[in-house]
């Protein structure tokens, strides 16, 4: 699990449990990790309870609410979500052709919205992105197993005559 | 609420899909680095090849795996250059997307794998299918 914490300008992170005891964290740090809906003070959450600082609080007041973060932590690494170009390119030159295409389309749209500030829109292009290279990879990985084994299927079935498939150079 | 059978059985094909993955990729490693696909006949055909008689982007890489796990550098490129070329360009994209050193360093993650770059791919990966069938 990673941590966020926020003293109402800027945030930090992401650490581990370990990382996080030694920052001072104290009952109303606001913390967020992948899952909260949004900043979340440090006493509400069970797993915190043993890390919490005795310090006092600070003396100025709380800060304003910040805006919620959404459920993706690259936003907040101002990092656009996973594009999947390396694996489009995979599966393009290893498998399957078009899927590779759509998944490399799919990748330039996941930039593009995100630097236009259409953060959902990129979470969504990277899921499509996902998805065509995914399908691509075990449809891949499935028809070479089954091509193979049926190959063997053959062969064996055959009263073990591989003949036919001796070296034809 | 699902059934009980139906919520160990998906467990148990989230625990074993990565090592059955990787076994399979390790036989087929292994088939790949003992046989050349260019002179058996039983390793499959490209299905674009095999309809239109032009090569795709991606023909020739059976045989690229074949001669790099056997450390023939030649025969690979010869086999299918883009796919030789693309591998540092690979490494390097896995390297940003699983480890910190995207966050690290995003201009140069921008740089290398950004919009311009995904463009820049795309057109070497259709320029590459025309060039090899002129």
């Amino acid at each position: 699990m990673e941590y966020f914490y926020t003293d109402g300008t800027t945030n930090y992170g992401p650490f581990t449990l370990e990382q996080l005891r030694e920052k001072n964290i104290t009952a109303a740090t606001k913390i967020w990790y992948a899952g909260l809906s949004g900043w979340t003070p440090a006493n509400e959450i069970q797993e915190l309870a043993g890390i919490l600082s005795s310090s006092p609080p600070p003396v100025n007041p709380p800060p304003p609410p910040q805006p919620a973060p959404t459920a993706e932590v690259n936003f907040m690494l101002n990092r656009p979500p996973k594009t999947w170009l390396v694996e489009s390119i995979l599966v393009t030159l290893f498998c399957c052709l078009p899927f590779g295409i759509a998944g490399i389309i799919y990748a330039s749209r996941v930039e593009s919205k995100f630097y236009a500030g259409d953060h959902p829109g990129a979470q969504q292009a990277s899921n499509e992105a996902g998805k065509w290279t995914k399908i691509g990879f075990w449809i891949g990985l499935i028809v070479l197993v089954l091509y193979f084994l049926g190959i063997m299927f053959f062969a064996f079935t055959d009263g073990g005559n591989f003949e036919k498939f001796t070296p034809n150079y | 609420m699902p059934l009980l059978t139906e919520v160990i059985l998906k467990s148990l094909l989230q625990t074993i899909r990565v090592p059955v993955v990787a076994l399979i990729l390790l036989a087929l490693a292994l088939l790949y680095y003992s046989l050349d696909p260019a002179k058996y006949s039983f390793f499959p055909k490209c299905p674009f090849y095999w309809l239109t008689g032009y090569k795709c982007p991606g023909c020739g890489s059976q045989r690229v795996v074949h001669h790099l796990l056997n450390l023939d550098l030649k025969g690979a490129f010869d086999a299918n250059p883009l796919l030789f070329i693309a591998i540092p360009y690979i490494i390097g994209g896995f390297l940003f997307d699983y480890t910190r050193l995207g966050n690290r360093i995003p201009r140069v993650r921008k740089f290398l794998y950004g919009r311009t770059a995904i463009i820049i791919v795309f057109i070497i990966v259709i320029s590459f299918w025309i060039v090899r069938n002129l």
